[in-house]
C-alpha cells in the first residue's frame, strides 16, 4: 500500500530513519520529496493524519511559483 | 553581602562549554535529567511547554531516554529561566531582571575579548568525525517542536559563515542563530533574509557563483547562544563580543572546512551552499507565537560532522510565549536600545523590550516637561531595532521599574489620559507580526504613562505616596530572600 504524505497527499516519499529498541523498529521517519514534509509514524494524529490536520496547513506543491522565495536565485 | 553571592561568580567564569554550564546549573538545582522514557512527539514538546510556566525558575532539562534514540542526549531550556541567566551572569539565582539588565549594560563596550586557539587535533569537538554516510537523523535526536511545523527543526544553532568576497576577514565572519530544517539525511534549508549577515553571504555566493562554506555549531558556550543574536555591526566578531560580555575566554579551533568554531561545541555540522536550489521550508512556530508560512529557502549539503563523545544536542522550545526564546534574547534586545537612546537622552533610565522580541516595550525616563517622554519614544522608534519591532511602546517615569509589570500597570492606571496615546500609521514593521494587515507594514502605538508636567495645568502628580526606595530597600529585599533560605 502506497503511503501518502499527510500534508500534500503525494506518494513520492522515502524513509529517512528508523528508531529501534532491542532490534525492533518502534518508529519510522518519512520525507515527502514533493512538499518536503517530514513525519514520524508515531506522532499524534493532529500532525500526521491528513483528515485531522488543519486544512490551512495542507499545501499543493505542484505550483511552486505560488510560494515566496527566500533570497531569489540569480538567473544565469 | 549575602553569603551566597560569591560562589556562582567564581564558577561562572570557569565555564568553558555548555557541559560546564550544565554542571554549574545542576549544582544550583537548575538542571534536571528527565527520569522517564519519552517519545520524541508529543512528550518532549509537552515537557518543554510545562517548564515554560515557571519563567523565574525553570531548570534546563536533559533527556537521555528518548525512545528510538538509544544513547542520544538532548537538552532544552538551558537559557529558559531568569534563574539560569542569573547563574550564567554570575549572580544568585533570584537576582531581579532589573539588576541583570544593569549588569549587562555595565559590560557593554568592554573590549577584553579572549579567544585562545586550540589545535584541531586537540579540540574536544573533533573527538568523533563523520565524513561518509552522514545521516542527521541518526546523529541528532530530532523531533517536531510545534504540531504543524513542516519538519524537525534545529532551533538553537550558532551558524558560522564568511563573506564569499572577503573570506579571510575574521571580523566579517558571521556567527548567528538561524533556524534550520533538515531535508533528508545530509541536506537542510537555512532561513535568513538579505538584511541579516548570513543572508548577505548567501546573496553574495549566489551573485558571484563562489562557494559558501558554513559550520553549524550545536551545544555552544552559553554566552554564544545568548550574545550571537545581538545586533552588532557587520564587521564586528560575535566571538569577541560574547567573550568580552562574559569576561571569560571562548576557545576556538578550526572546522574541517576552514571556519573558526568553538573548540568545546558539542556538535558541528559542516556544510556547503547549493547554488540556485530552493526547497519548501516551514511552517515553523515562531517567536510571536504564530506559524511562519511555507516558502522556498536556500539549501545546504552536509559535508562532514564533528562531535564530542556522547554529544548533547541542545535545542530550544519556541512557539507561543513565554518560551526560552524570550528569556534568551530579551535582555540583549533591551540593552542596545538603551545604549543608543542614552547617547542623546541621558534621562533614559531603563528599557524593557522582553516581550516577543520587543513587539511591546517599556521605557523608563526622567520626565522633563510635558510631552518629553513622547519625543524619547519617537527616538526609540528610529533605533535599528525599534524601527521594525517596537510596535507598542509604553513610557513610564524613572520611579517605575519597567521590568515590574505591577508597577507599569500602576502607571498606566493613574498617569495615563486617553490623549496620551499616539498612533503612528503605516510604518515599517517586521514581516511576521500576526496582527499585520499587510506584512511588513503596520501601526506603532505610544502610550505615555509618565507624570503630567508643566506647562500642563496639573503640573505634576497629585500627592502621590513616595515609598522608600533605592539600594537600601533592594538590600533589604535580598536579605528577606536570604532569610527565607533561597539563593
Ligand atoms: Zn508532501
Amino acid at each position: 500500500m502506497a503511503l501518502n504524505c499527510p500534508r500534500c497527499g503525494g506518494d513520492k516519499n522515502r524513509v529517512e530513519h528508523q528508531g529501534k529498541e532491542d532490534g525492533q523498529v518502534i518508529w519510522t521517519v518519512h520525507y515527502c520529496t514533493a512538499c518536503c514534509f517530514t513525519w514520524r509514524d508515531t506522532e499524534p494524529a493532529l500532525s500526521i493524519d491528513s483528515t485531522k490536520r488543519r486544512k490551512v496547513f495542507q499545501i499543493d506543491p505542484s505550483h511552486p511559483e505560488r510560494f515566496g522565495v527566500v533570497i531569489p536565485p540569480v538567473a544565469r | 553581602m549575602n553569603k551566597y553571592s560569591d560562589l556562582p561568580i567564581k564558577l561562572a567564569s570557569s565555564v568553558r562549554s555548555m557541559r560546564d554550564f550544565l554542571d554549574l546549573l545542576s549544582s544550583h538545582d537548575q538542571c534536571i535529567t528527565w527520569p522517564d522514557p519519552v517519545m520524541p512527539e508529543p512528550d518532549i514538546r509537552e515537557i518543554c511547554v510545562a517548564s515554560g510556566q515557571d519563567v523565574p525558575g525553570a531548570p534546563a532539562i536533559l533527556f537521555d531516554k528518548i525512545r528510538g534514540y538509544p544513547d542520544k542526549r538532548l537538552v532544552t531550556g538551558v537559557h529558559g529561566s531568569w534563574a539560569n541567566l542569573a547563574i550564567l551572569l554570575g549572580h544568585p539565582k533570584n537576582t531581579t531582571i532589573k539588576a541583570m539588565f544593569y549588569d549587562i549594560i555595565s559590560r557593554w563596550g568592554s573590549e577584553k575579548a579572549q579567544l585562545p586557539r586550540v589545535k584541531p587535533d586537540q579540540a574536544p569537538v573533533h573527538e568523533v568525525r563523520i565524513e561518509r554516510d552522514i545521516n542527521l537523523y541518526d546523529i541528532l535526536p530530532l523531533y517536531r517542536i510545534n504540531d504543524f511545523d513542516g519538519g524537525y527543526y534545529i532551533g538553537k544553532a550558532n551558524v558560522v559563515s564568511r563573506d564569499p568576497n572577503d573570506p579571510d576577514n575574521f571580523g566579517k565572519q558571521n556567527v548567528g542563530i538561524y533556524r534550520i530544517q533538515p531535508h533528508g539525511p545530509d541536506e537542510f534549508t537555512l532561513m535568513s533574509v538579505p538584511i541579516h549577515d548570513m543572508g548577505r553571504h548567501m546573496q553574495a555566493a549566489e551573485e558571484t557563483g563562489k562557494p559558501l562554506k558554513i559550520a553549524v555549531m550545536l551545544g555552544n558556550h552559553p554566552a554564544m547562544a545568548m550574545f550571537a543574536a545581538t545586533p552588532i555591526g557587520y564587521d564586528e566578531s560575535e566571538y569577541s563580543y560574547a567573550s568580552a560580555m562574559m569576561g571569560s575566554p571562548i576557545e576556538l579551533t578550526e572546522s574541517g572546512n576552514g571556519l573558526d568554531i568553538q573548540a568545546h561545541a558539542e556538535i558541528v555540522i559542516e556544510a556547503e551552499y547549493i547554488h540556485g536550489r530552493r526547497e519548501f521550508e516551514g511552517p515553523f512556530g515562531e517567536f510571536p507565537g504564530s506559524y511562519s508560512g511555507v516558502r522556498r529557502a536556500p539549501t545546504f549539503k552536509v559535508t562532514a560532522v564533528s562531535h564530542r563523545k556522547n554529544p548533547i544536542f541542545e535545542n530550544i522550545y519556541i512557539g507561543r510565549g513565554w518560551t526560552e526564546h524570550d528569556t534568551l534574547i530579551g535582555l540583549n534586545t533591551s540593552a542596545p536600545i538603551y545604549a543608543q537612546l542614552k547617547k542623546e537622552f541621558p534621562e533614559v533610565v531603563a528599557v524593557n523590550a522582553l516581550y516577543q522580541h520587543g513587539l511591546t516595550g517599556i521605557i523608563a525616563v526622567k520626565n522633563r516637561f510635558a510631552g518629553f517622554a513622547k519625543s524619547v519614544a519617537l527616538r526609540a522608534l528610529s533605533t535599528p531595532h525599534g524601527l521594525m519591532y517596537l510596535k507598542n511602546l509604553i513610557m513610564v517615569d524613572a520611579d517605575v521599574d519597567p521590568f515590574d509589570l505591577n508597577q507599569v500597570m500602576w502607571a498606566l492606571s493613574v498617569r495615563t489620559r486617553a490623549s496620551d496615546i499616539m498612533v503612528l500609521n503605516d510604518m515599517a514593521m517586521i514581516m511576521i507580526d500576526p496582527a499585520a494587515v499587510t506584512p511588513g507594514k503596520g501601526h506603532h502605538l505610544i502610550i505615555d504613562a509618565t507624570t503630567h508636567m508643566p506647562p500642563d495645568p496639573i503640573g505634576g502628580d497629585v500627592e502621590i505616596v513616595t515609598p522608600p526606595s533605592g539600594p537600601a530597600i533592594d538590600a533589604l529585599a535580598a536579605r528577606i530572600r536570604a532569610l527565607q533560605g533561597g539563593n
